[in-house]
């Protein structure tokens, strides 16, 4: 559905995109994963046809953005990373000219607008102005007007910045919704947690380039490096816990404070039992035990090198 | 209807100047054609020999009025363009028209055609005091007719330039500062550089107004002159000059969708 071939976009002397290749297949949700002008955003504005890139080329459904840039807009619904508003209009107001942008006329209109009021929850307040509106439900009102003409492909740039957790967590169900409706979207966050939620795959992106694993190959590559991570709460001072994991072979105490207690050890899940068994043999109480790979974070942090100062 | 002219003349009725600018051109044009009228009758009535008609004070008030409203636009065109493409970078909304299905076109003809009938209706709302003076004589409908025509003209250029600086820049204070010195270039520049021709070239007798003319071609208030002339008198210098400032308009409009269509950059 997506597929961008070794795309090149320079800013001046800032290379943004330096061979960036990738593939979205139909109806995936893929999040866009990377630092600060890892050229995130440089990418979905070349999807969405804002910007030209100086070499490769991007398509969308097998149209070239660069030479069929309205056919793709028909087809794309993007919101950027700072999105604005025009404050003065009515939240109906600002849905009709929209869909009147995309060029959507009488019957088609007015469905187009009420199925959109319908779905952000604006019924009630369709006359009140977008300036009165608060944070969430701008972000809301943003994204109805970003599926006003019923785009198959979602391009969203931080759209989770500024929410509120309910807010977060309308979106995350907005998406998979959408998603399961069969609509191929390509969300870049900042918020892991969400993407590793929601996504069916995340890509990495760092100085221009795609420098991630697909989901299997890094499962495979997970596995291969068999290390997890054991999350466990004891009854009583986990001090004493964390000195008895120390001695099991192959683990490492990442944390301990209070109850909690967590500790990476190398090896798949008949070790993670092990640990256990060796903890409780050690007279260790454990109310609580859990054990999973690494997360999307931890590979963040093992691609990018740690978080930032 | 292209959606831009709808949402551009929605957004533009609701603000405060919606109102507020009419009022203050009415005011405005209502004491300059006061003080014409004060002025033409007290003063003629002082030295003139012969007993004042009502001719003379039509004449007097249909050309205060017209080269006041055309003082007046030109205030006012770069107010109400300059600002119309940079608003939109300032708010971060033109991502949004740039990925709808608007040609530039379309974008940049909706904010020309909501500009400009803003300035039609300050026209509109002049006609009462115009009919004031219609109403004493010395002028006609023609004059009336070729005076908006000509004002029109000046006042779409303008509102073209107004939307290039505001498409060339990110704020629009620079857009309007730019709009401004533009309108004042054409306005003093042209006439100072007439007057200095003019003045290094004396002597030349008819060759003379020929070529100081051409100094004059793209000044607003020239061009309102030259339409008072004779109708058959009006080629080929009333001509000369619209030409002018259509192609002006015309220039920069073409300019303006060139600098769109790299606007997805700065977004």
């Amino acid at each position: 559905m997506i597929e961008v071939r070794s795309v090149k976009k320079k800013y001046g002397r800032v290379q943004a995109l330096n061979d960036f290749s990738l593939q979205v297949p139909r109806g995936a949700l893929f999040g866009l994963v990377g630092p600060n002008g890892a050229g995130k955003s440089t990418l979905l504005k070349i999807l969405a046809t804002l910007i030209r890139p100086d070499a490769g080329a991007a398509l969308i459904d097998g149209k070239d953005v660069r030479r069929n840039s309205r056919s793709v807009r028909t087809i794309v619904g993007y919101q950027p990373d700072i999105p604005g508003l025009y404050q003065q209009m009515s939240v109906e107001q600002y849905l009709e000219f929209f869909a009147g942008a995309f060029h959507l006329r009488g019957e088609q209109k007015k469905d187009a607008v009420r199925r959109a009021l319908e779905h952000s929850g604006f019924e009630d307040r369709r006359h009140d102005e977008v300036e009165a509106l608060s944070f969430g439900m701008k972000q809301r009102l943003l994204l109805a007007k970003t599926l006003i003409h019923n785009p198959r492909v979602l391009l969203l740039d931080e759209p989770a910045t500024g929410l509120d957790p309910l807010a977060r967590i309308q979106l995350r169900d907005q998406l998979r919704a959408l998603q399961q409706g069969g609509v191929t979207i390509l969300i870049s966050s900042h918020i892991l947690s969400d993407l590793e939620d929601i996504c069916t795959d995340v890509v990495f992106i760092g100085a221009g380039k795609n420098i991630s694993l697909p989901n299997g190959a890094r499962r495979e590559a997970n596995a291969e490096s068999s290390s997890l991570l054991c999350e466990m709460e004891i009854l009583g001072d986990a001090a004493s816990a964390s000195r008895a994991a120390e001695t099991f072979a192959g683990a490492k105490v990442m944390r301990s404070s209070g109850k909690a207690l967590q500790v990476e050890i190398s090896g798949g899940e008949e070790q993670a039992a092990a640990l256990l068994h060796h903890l409780v043999t050690a007279g260790i109480a454990v109310t609580r035990f859990t054990s999973r790979g690494p997360g999307l974070e931890e590979v963040y942090k093992d691609i990018f090198g740690g978080p930032r100062p | 209807m292209n959606p831009m002219i709808w949402k551009e003349l929605q957004q533009r009725m609701r603000e405060r100047r919606a109102w507020l600018l009419p009022t203050i051109y009415l005011l405005v044009l209502g004491a300059i054609v006061t003080f014409v009228y004060y002025t033409t009758v007290v003063e003629e009535s002082r030295y003139s020999q012969h007993e004042l008609r009502g001719a003379e004070i039509g004449v007097a008030i249909f050309f205060g009025t017209v080269y006041t409203q055309l003082g007046l636009l030109l205030l006012i065109a770069p107010a109400l363009s300059a600002g119309s493409i940079t608003i939109e970078k300032e708010q971060r909304t033109l991502s949004g028209l740039l990925t709808s299905l608007l040609t530039l076109l379309e974008i940049w003809w909706g904010k020309f055609v909501a500009s400009l009938l803003l300035m039609v209706l300050l026209l509109v709302v002049s006609l009462p005091v115009l009919s004031l003076g219609l109403a004493m004589g010395g002028f006609g409908v023609r004059e009336m007719t070729m005076a908006a025509i000509t004002t029109l003209i000046i006042v779409a250029s303008m509102n073209a330039v107004g939307l290039y600086c505001s498409s060339l820049f990110q704020r629009s204070i620079y857009a309007t500062t730019i709009s401004y010195a533009i309108t004042i270039a054409l306005v003093v520049i042209t006439a100072v550089a007439a007057a200095m021709w003019q003045a290094s070239h004396r002597g030349l007798g008819q060759d003379e107004f020929a070529h100081f003319k051409v100094w004059l071609y793209p000044n607003p208030f020239f061009f309102l002159t030259l339409a008072f002339a004779p109708q058959s008198k009006l080629f080929p210098d009333w001509y000369i000059s619209a030409g002018i400032f259509v192609l002006i308009g015309v220039s920069v409009g073409v300019l303006t969708l060139l600098q769109l269509r790299r606007a997805g950059e700065k977004v």
